[in-house]
C-alpha cells in the first residue's frame, strides 16, 4: 500500500506540473499566433466597424444570428445596406 | 406438466427467479431512463446507457458484455471480431470492435471539437490557467481510491471522474481499468449532469460574497488587457494546428484525444472550405458514435458486476474528485487574487472543469444572482475550454504511467 501511495504522489506532481506546463504552452502558443497574425495578417476592420457603428451592436448581432441559422453557419455577410 | 415447464424454461421467468440481482439491475436502468427522459440529466448518453443497462440484464438476450477473459485465447490473443458476435451477440461485438479499441471516445472528440470555439480562451488567454488547477481532483482522489482498496489503475480510472468529461473518462478506463466502465461511465455522466447543483455548493462553501460580486468587465476597464487580437479568424485557424502538433511533442499519450478535438475544430474554422466535414462530425458521426458508445457501456453494466461494493466507492471517490476539481479551481482563482491588482471572480475557477457548456451557464447564474449586471459567461467559457485541454492531458499522464 505505502509503494502505491508513493506512486499516487508521483502522479499527482508529474500530473499537475504536465498540465500546468501544457496549459503555459497553450497560453505561449496562442500569444505567440495573435502576435504573428496581428503584425503580418491584420484583418481590414474599416468596413466592419462602420456597418456596426451605422446599424448598431444589437442589430447587426441579430442579423448574423438569423443569417447563421438560415445558411446554418455556411452563409457570411459582406455587406448590409439601409433601403 | 411437461409443455408448462417446457413453456417456463424457454421465457426469462426461471433465469429472474435464479439470479434476482437482475431485477434490481433493471430498476436501476428504470431510474436511470427516468433521470434521463423525465429529469433530462444528459439525456443524449444517459438515454442509451439506460437502455443499455436494461438490456444486458434481460436474462436470455445475450445483450450483456463478457469480460475480456473469456474472449481472450491461450497465447495471449483475442477472438476475432465475426467470433466474439456469433458467440456473445451483437453486443459483445459492438463493445470488443468499437469500445474496447478505444475508438469511439476520440470520434466524439472530433465533433466536440467542431462544436467548441476557442475564441473566449483566445481573447482571455490568462484564464486558461486555472483549467489546469481545476485538474487537482483527478489526481488528489487516488490517496482515497487507494486506502478504499482499488488498486493504481482503477483509482486512475476513477480518478479522471473529477476531469468532468465523458468521452475522456471511458477512454481511459478503457486503458486502465476495463472491467469499471460501466459505474465510472455512469458517475462521469451523472455528476456532469449534477453540475447545476455540486458547482453551487462547492462555490457557496469556499466563496465570500465580495468574490460571487467581483466584476470582470469593470476589472477589464480598470486594467485592460494588452492585446486584442486583428484577424482572430486566422488565428482560430492556426491555433489547432499549432498547438495539435506541440503538445503531442509533450504528451504524446493524449494524441488521440487532444488530435481529434483540435482535427474537429478546424475542420469547424475552416468555415465553408470544410463545412461539409464539420456537419458530418458534428451530426451524423457524433450521434452514431453516442449511440454505441451510450449502448454498449450500459452493456457493461451486468448484476455480476454492477453490483458490488467498489461501485458504491465509485460513486463517492467520482463525486470528491469533482468537488475537489471545482474548489481547486475556486482556490487557485483567490490565490492569484491575493497577489494582483486586477481581481478575478473565483467562479472562473470553478468552471475550469470539462463540462462545457453547462458549468460556464451556471457560475455566470450564480454572479448574476449576486450583482446582476455581471456576466462573467465568456470569462468562464475561457476556463472551462481550457479544461478540456487540460483533463486530455491529465488523461494522457494517468495512461502513460499506469498502463
Amino acid at each position: 500500500m505505502n509503494e502505491y501511495m508513493q506512486e499516487a504522489w508521483t502522479l499527482l506532481g508529474v500530473g499537475m506540473v504536465t498540465v500546468f506546463i501544457i496549459l503555459l504552452v497553450v497560453v505561449l502558443i496562442g500569444n505567440a499566433i495573435i502576435a504573428f497574425v496581428n503584425r503580418y495578417f491584420p484583418e481590414s476592420e474599416i468596413e466592419k466597424a462602420a456597418t456596426v457603428r451605422s446599424f448598431g451592436n444589437s442589430r447587426m448581432a441579430a442579423i448574423t444570428a438569423a443569417v447563421n441559422m438560415v445558411t446554418r453557419g455556411k452563409g457570411r455577410i459582406t455587406k448590409v445596406e439601409r433601403k | 406438466m411437461d409443455i408448462l415447464r417446457e413453456l417456463y424454461n424457454m421465457t426469462a421467468f426461471g433465469a429472474i427467479v435464479a439470479q434476482p440481482g437482475v431485477l434490481l439491475m433493471l430498476l436501476v436502468g428504470f431510474v436511470l431512463l427516468y433521470l434521463g427522459i423525465a429529469k433530462k440529466y444528459e439525456p443524449l448518453l444517459l438515454v442509451p446507457i439506460a437502455f443499455g443497462v436494461i438490456l444486458a440484464n434481460l436474462p436470455g438476450g445475450g445483450m450483456g458484455v463478457v469480460p475480456a477473459e473469456m474472449v481472450e485465447l491461450e497465447d495471449g490473443r483475442y477472438l476475432n471480431l465475426f467470433e466474439i458476435g456469433s458467440q456473445y451477440g451483437i453486443m459483445n461485438y459492438l463493445y470488443y470492435a468499437l469500445i474496447k479499441t478505444g475508438f469511439l471516445p476520440p470520434i466524439i472528440f472530433m465533433g466536440v471539437g467542431a462544436l467548441t470555439d476557442f475564441g473566449p480562451m483566445l481573447r482571455n488567454l490568462r484564464l486558461a490557467f486555472f483549467g489546469a488547477a481545476a485538474q487537482i481532483g483527478i489526481f488528489s482522489v487516488l490517496f482515497g481510491a487507494l486506502a478504499m482498496g482499488f488498486t493504481l489503475q482503477e483509482a486512475g480510472a476513477l480518478g479522471i471522474i473529477g476531469g468532468a468529461d465523458g468521452p475522456t473518462a471511458i477512454y481511459t478506463t478503457i486503458l486502465l481499468a476495463p472491467h469499471l466502465l460501466g459505474p465510472i461511465a455512469i458517475a462521469a455522466y451523472s455528476y456532469m449532469a449534477l453540475v447545476p447543483v455540486i458547482v453551487p455548493l462547492v462555490a457557496n462553501a469556499l466563496m465570500t460574497k465580495k468574490e460571487f460580486k467581483i466584476n470582470m468587465k469593470q476589472q477589464d476597464k480598470l486594467y485592460p488587457s494588452g492585446y486584442q487580437i486583428k484577424n482572430i479568424k486566422l488565428v482560430k485557424i492556426l491555433f489547432p494546428i499549432v498547438l495539435g502538433v506541440i503538445v503531442a511533442l509533450f504528451v504524446p499519450s493524449s494524441v488521440p484525444l487532444l488530435g481529434m478535438l483540435l482535427f474537429g475544430n478546424l475542420i469547424k474554422e475552416l468555415g465553408t472550405l470544410t463545412s461539409r466535414l464539420a456537419d458530418a462530425a458534428t451530426g451524423p458521426i457524433m450521434n452514431t458514435a453516442t449511440i454505441f458508445l451510450g449502448l454498449a457501456v450500459g452493456g457493461t453494466m451486468t448484476h455480476d458486476v454492477f453490483l458490488d461494493t467498489r461501485t458504491i466507492g465509485i460513486i463517492v471517490g467520482g463525486f470528491l474528485a469533482f468537488a475537489i476539481s471545482i474548489g481547486g479551481g475556486i482556490l487557485a482563482v483567490k490565490f492569484y487574487n491575493l497577489f494582483n491588482k486586477k481581481k478575478i471572480n473565483p467562479l472562473i475557477g470553478a468552471t475550469g472543469l470539462s463540462a462545457v457548456p453547462m458549468a460556464s451557464r451556471v457560475a455566470n447564474e450564480l454572479a448574476l444572482k449576486h450583482d446582476s449586471s455581471n456576466h462573467v459567461l465568456q470569462y468562464c467559457m475561457a476556463s472551462n475550454i481550457s479544461g478540456v485541454i487540460g483533463s486530455a492531458v491529465a488523461a494522457g499522464v494517468l495512461i502513460s504511467m499506469l498502463s
